[in-house]
């Protein structure tokens, strides 16, 4: 269990603090046994970044949002959002969230549904009209304005999900899955709202399970696996870490050639006329680099192999080990 | 801020459970107890209250056997409605019809029946017919037909049909040995004091029914009162024949003789030297079942 | 706090108001007290009485389904669909979640009542004989039929905060039906020989919510001929306004302090 070293050069503002947070469930009528979905969790988020959370099913990522919106309450342990206890409610006034496989009432429209939803905020009436077209804009839902829910797919409601979470202009968002049941193309739309909003300055924290958008879009993340904390910090710290090895492309060798180069290599894949290989070391790296100009082969390209993500991710946690959790 | 919503919760609540008693009595004290369509729940009908039981026809029974115990033992409760019993016989008619084999329905209630107002609802044919209706279901019953010789004897004074009840009762297998003495008894000297005070004694001392003991002892104490007056009376009477008024006190008309100047429960009677009457006093806890006129030659103690 | 207690109410309303089962069961009550014209007219001269009697019944039977069958989802479906989740995270008490929706509730049954009434004294004036009077007289008894209603609501509501909705229609149901009975459990307590059943009986009186006195204005109070009339007391009216309103408080604190417990997984 490592946890990164947060190497950032200025000391940013802590707005999500979480200390020794443990949540027990009860399972079970008669004999309580209690089910550890989160132990002795503790993170901070800095203002200003895009937050990460991973992990597999059951791992107790919902359990810590909803740990975090004081929808559960904790066994023990504390948390605090933007130097609030999360059972303040006043403090959700500065907050957005939207639920994993979130329901709005399905009876009426979006329109409805935002206007109702800033009342409970306490947006004037008459600002409401404008900053809920405005909204619905954004996501994409313009047309949609007056439909009623009960008639949206699920990437719409994924995107109204989001506009609620978004009407009260908040200073950080919480996204359990915010890209479930997303096709590409709303996965990328979501890419685009989240990074515009780490553009105005909002902090977002988000769970997901879709890696590659966590890779591109994450400053730093987190990995809880069975209620534990695995591995927090950046993400390049704890990718770069990981560099291991370089693939080198080379064309136009020669038989005699070939055999020179697999003793320095630790894989070699012909490919039509190229030659792709693999070198675990920089200094591999440098003698084969060495080799080709020596012998005028033509150098296509050389690159790290970082581990990716997922790879990481599966190394973390053992996928013989995935928890069958008591829902999240 | 948890904290402080539980608390207020806690509060409130305390304090709104702890206003409701004292708020629901005084609600109650205004409107004063409903009066006389609750008793009976809209339903007025046996037929229809066994439709309505759907099955569950014992337990219904018991919750109306509940209400002929309240309607008729509330006597506070009676004395606010402008008949006293009049749903009585329709209470028990219900009760019978969906559990005929509440047998006390029947004993019971069929003396309550009887009983002459305030004592009872006054109808002792209604009492007749619920006896009846207990033969039709039970005609082994010896305490049935008992219970409507009773009827004929003590309310509607037919001791000829009282001496023929229970000598039909007398030939029922159960039957215990002193019904035909007693029927022979009715036939041949009906309208005697002993067989009363035979009848309410025997119900004082073998009913399993407070309810029913209490009502033969007040019939039974108002035999003694009855006794103790028209005695007074003769001799008062007398007094008068010689001396030409009425003495003083009672307590010189009595000197020497075994007759009692107080009632049974200890208050003295009232007697007015002018007129010569005597009664029992207003403080009197004697509760006093009529009796019968005609027993006054027989209660009189002469000289 | 109010402006969002009413956001919700006024949610709650929009919802409810278009659940199809009210509109059943308010033709329900409408049938009944159309046909309580056609009974009346089997008794000769009593219409009005009939007509009240059974209106009124209906009005209360019907309003008591309504009521319970609303209220029991009221809590149930915002956690069953989360829709309480996204509630739940904007600045919002779970205590006014809870008076929103009961609030919300109460107005639907307002207007429930209204048709209910409207049906009534059309009825009473097709047979035409009870004046103006009478009419207005007609307003109480359904006022108390309301307030007995937020009673039996607040009993719905607190079910639905821990219980299933099949569980809470059964416990509320069951409640109205022995709150009718509070009389006979007194009496009961009274002519026990038992110590410890009679204070028990007396206990529960107390409890258990006491819909006796919700129906001191009958037939008896709006009609008044001669001899068959009991006035309106506007005492015990405000009596019963008060009960219905500690009760109510009483239940809805109670709700509120076991949803403010619960977790929401």
């Amino acid at each position: 269990m490592t946890i990164g070293n947060i190497r950032s050069v200025h000391p940013a503002m802590v707005v999500v603090e979480i200390e020794n947070l443990t949540k027990d469930f009860s399972i079970g009528f008669w004999r309580k046994r209690p089910i550890r979905a989160l132990d002795e969790l503790c993170l901070q988020v800095h203002q200003g970044e895009i937050f990460g959370f991973l992990g597999p099913n059951g791992a107790g990522k919902s359990t810590t949002i909803k740990l975090l919106m004081h929808l559960l309450h904790p066994t023990s342990g504390r948390a605090r959002i933007l130097g609030e206890p999360v059972d303040k409610v006043s403090m959700h006034q500065r907050i957005g969230y939207l639920p994993e496989n979130p329901y709005f009432y399905d009876y009426l429209t979006p329109a409805e549904l935002l206007t109702y939803i800033g009342r409970l905020f306490g947006i004037r009436r008459s600002d409401l009209p404008q900053k809920v077209d405005m909204l619905l804009e954004s996501v994409g839902l313009a047309e949609s304005r007056n439909l009623q829910l009960r008639k949206f797919s699920k990437g719409m409601v994924q995107r109204i999900g989001i506009a609620q979470a978004l009407i009260n202009d908040p200073e950080i968002v919480f996204l359990d899955e915010p890209m479930s049941g997303l096709d590409p193309l709303g996965r990328m739309d979501v890419r685009r709202i989240i990074l515009s909003l780490k553009s105005r300055g909002v902090t977002v924290f988000f769970s997901s399970h879709v890696l590659p958008d966590v890779e591109a879009l994450c400053d730093r993340i987190a990995i809880l696996n069975k209620g534990k904390l695995q591995e927090m910090g950046a993400l390049d710290d704890i990718l770069k870490v990981r560099i291991e090895g370089y693939e080198i492309i080379l064309s136009g060798s020669r038989a005699e050639a070939l055999e020179q180069i697999r003793t320095m290599c630790d894989e070699i894949r012909p490919m039509e006329d190229r030659l792709h290989l693999r070198v675990a070391t920089r200094e591999r790296m440098r003698s084969v680099i060495e080799f080709a100009f020596k012998h005028e082969l033509d150098l296509i390209s050389v690159s790290p192999i970082r581990r990716s993500l997922e790879e990481h991710f599966q190394r973390v946690v053992d996928s013989r080990q995935w928890a069958v959790g008591s829902g999240q | 801020m948890k904290f402080g919503t539980g608390f207020s919760c806690l509060a409130i609540f305390i304090v709104c459970a702890a206003l409701i008693k004292p708020v629901q009595d005084r609600l109650e004290a205004r409107l004063g107890t409903p009066g006389q369509e609750p008793d009976l729940l809209y339903f007025s009908s046996p037929a229809v209250v066994k439709k309505m039981a759907l099955g569950y026809d014992r337990i219904v029974a018991d919750f109306y056997w509940m209400r002929v115990i309240q309607y008729y033992g509330r006597r506070d409760e009676a004395d606010k409605r402008p008949v006293r019993y009049k749903n009585l016989s329709t209470l028990l008619d219900i009760t019978t019809t969906l559990d005929p084999d509440l047998l006390d329905a029947y004993r019971a209630g069929s003396l309550f029946l009887s009983e002459a107002d305030p004592v009872g609802a006054g109808q002792p044919e209604e009492g007749l017919k619920l006896l009846d209706k207990g033969i039709r279901a039970h005609p082994q019953e010896w305490r049935l037909w008992y219970d409507k010789g009773f009827i004929y004897y003590l309310f509607l004074r037919d001791y000829g049909k009282a001496g023929e009840t229970w000598h039909a009762a007398s030939r029922l297998a159960s039957a215990p040995h002193w019904m035909e003495p007693l029927a022979a008894m009715s036939l041949s000297k009906g309208g005697a004091v002993e067989i009363a005070k035979v009848l309410w004694e025997r119900q004082y001392r073998e009913s399993a029914r407070a309810d029913v003991r209490e009502n033969a002892r007040n019939h039974l104490i108002s035999f003694q009162v009855a006794r103790d007056i028209w005695s007074l009376e003769l001799l008062l009477e007398k007094y008068r024949a010689k001396t030409g008024s009425f003495p003083q006190t009672l307590r010189e008309l009595i000197r020497g003789k075994a007759l009692k100047i107080v009632d049974p429960l200890g208050a003295p009677y009232q007697y007015n030297p002018v007129t010569g009457a005597i009664s029992l006093s207003p403080e009197t806890k004697v509760r006093y079942l009529q009796v019968p006129d005609s027993y006054r030659e027989a209660l009189s103690v002469k000289e | 706090m109010l402006q969002r207690i009413l956001a919700i109410a006024r949610n709650t309303y929009r919802e409810t108001v278009r659940d199809k089962i009210l509109y059943n069961l308010i033709l329900f009550a409408l049938i009944m007290i159309l046909s309580s014209i056609i009974l009346s007219q089997l008794t000769l001269g009593n219409e009005d009485k009939v007509i009240l009697d059974l209106g009124l019944s209906a009005i209360s039977i019907f309003g008591m389904l309504i009521a319970i069958f609303i209220g029991i989802g009221l809590v149930y479906k915002e956690l069953e669909k989360r829709t309480a989740y996204a509630l739940l995270a904007k600045p919002v008490h779970r205590y006014e979640l809870i008076l929103g929706k009961y609030l919300g509730l109460l107005f639907t049954l307002l207007v429930n009542l209204a048709i209910m009434t409207v049906g009534l004294e059309l009825a009473l004036l097709y047979t035409g004989s009870i004046g103006l009077g009478g009419h207005l007289r007609v307003l109480p008894a359904v006022y108390l039929v309301f307030l007995s209603l937020a009673l039996t609501t607040a009993l719905a509501l607190l079910f639905s905060t821990f219980s299933t909705p099949a569980l809470s229609a059964l416990f509320t149901f069951f409640l109205w039906l022995i709150g009718h009975f509070g009389k006979d459990l007194q009496n009961f307590g009274e002519l026990t020989k038992s110590a410890p059943v009679g204070w028990i009986c007396r206990v529960l009186y107390y409890v258990l919510p006491n819909l006796a006195n919700f129906s001191m204005v009958d037939s008896r109070s709006i009609i008044k001929t001669a001899g068959y009339s009991s006035a309106i007391d506007p005492m015990a009216v405000a009596g019963s306004t008060l009960y219905s309103i500690l009760y109510c408080a009483a239940i809805l604190s109670l709700s509120i302090a076991i949803f403010m417990r619960r977790d929401f997984k």
